[in-house]
């Protein structure tokens, strides 16, 4: 980080790092303001914490997405409804 | 096939004909089961991680919304209200059952970063995307680290990030307000992130 960007975020004109980190969640969604993102991005450009701190957060996020199998029980449906039959009053 | 992938298969929760389920009608119950059991089983089984237990939750979340049915204010969807049920259910399970080997507060709190003057306090070093690509228990380690995430968290991430539901749909089922949401997910993928940090750096050379 260049010494003009620290004394600007020092200052308070320009958002630090714990700043930023706490706007990731919104930035990755796109409900940043128009202004509040491109501080976030120049900060991204200046930062050497903050850009591969970034990059991690957006990878743990897509490796959640891509998800693990849950494999469906058989007759899951059919069971579900012979205990509804046995213990609760259906009408045919 | 991912998860969102299925999820486009399936489509969306259509809303069911309240009044056939008021009457108890046994068809509109069976319509019912059919489309939300398998969304459903997919949240309790993530929650709990045990199949048997899984489905002996859901049996009970569709005995309960048959018997609380008349309770139902239409202030959310019904398939929001139902899943909150079997959440709920998941939730006390998993409390009973002490299969809990999550995390202490402070041992959560400490995977949150660190600053000092607003400044991370250490550098972050840089993930290896081989390292990433090549491990082939990613998921597996993921996962063992979603399991480790305390509860109230760990049940955010299943709803919002693998199952996909919006913040608010999970602020209903959760009973919490939509900015809890968004700061729990949020502390909870840092939390994650940290323990991934180990795996996915670049490994340094042993010297000759």
């Amino acid at each position: 980080m260049n010494v003009v960007y620290t004394i600007k975020t020092l200052l308070g004109l320009a958002p630090n790092c714990k700043k930023v980190t706490s706007f990731l969640a919104d930035y990755v969604e796109g409900t940043l303001p128009r202004k509040v993102s491109q501080q976030f991005d120049e900060h991204l450009g200046m930062c050497k914490c903050c850009g591969p701190y970034f990059d991690q957060y957006r990878t743990t996020i897509d490796l959640i997405k891509e998800g693990r199998e849950v494999k469906l029980p058989a007759e899951l449906v059919e069971h579900t409804m012979t205990f509804l039959r046995n213990n609760a009053n259906l009408s045919r | 096939m991912t998860e969102t992938a299925r999820s486009k298969i399936e489509g969306p929760s259509l809303e069911p004909d309240l009044d056939a389920l008021l009457a108890g009608d046994e068809k509109a119950f069976e319509r019912l089961v059919t489309q939300e059991s398998p969304r459903l089983f997919r949240i309790v089984f993530r929650i709990l991680g045990d199949e048997e237990e899984s489905q002996n939750i859901i049996q009970e979340t569709f005995l309960q919304a048959f018997q609380r049915i008349k309770t139902f204010r239409r202030e959310s969807k019904f398939t929001t209200w139902l899943y909150a049920i079997g959440i709920n259910l998941a939730r006390g399970s998993l409390r009973k059952s002490k299969r809990m080997t999550s995390l202490s507060d402070s041992d959560f709190d400490r995977l949150q970063p660190s600053f000092s003057k607003g400044m991370f306090v250490e550098t972050v070093a840089s993930w290896d995307p081989l390292r990433i690509a090549e491990q082939t228990n990613r998921h597996e380690i993921l996962h063992r680290a979603i399991d480790r995430l305390p509860e109230d968290y760990k049940t955010i991430v299943i709803l919002r990030d693998i199952e996909e539901h919006s913040t608010e749909e999970v602020a209903k089922m959760l009973e919490i307000s939509g900015g809890a949401v968004r700061v729990r997910l949020h502390r909870a993928r840092v939390a994650l992130r940290e323990m991934l940090n180990p795996h996915f750096q670049y490994q340094r050379q042993s010297a000759e």
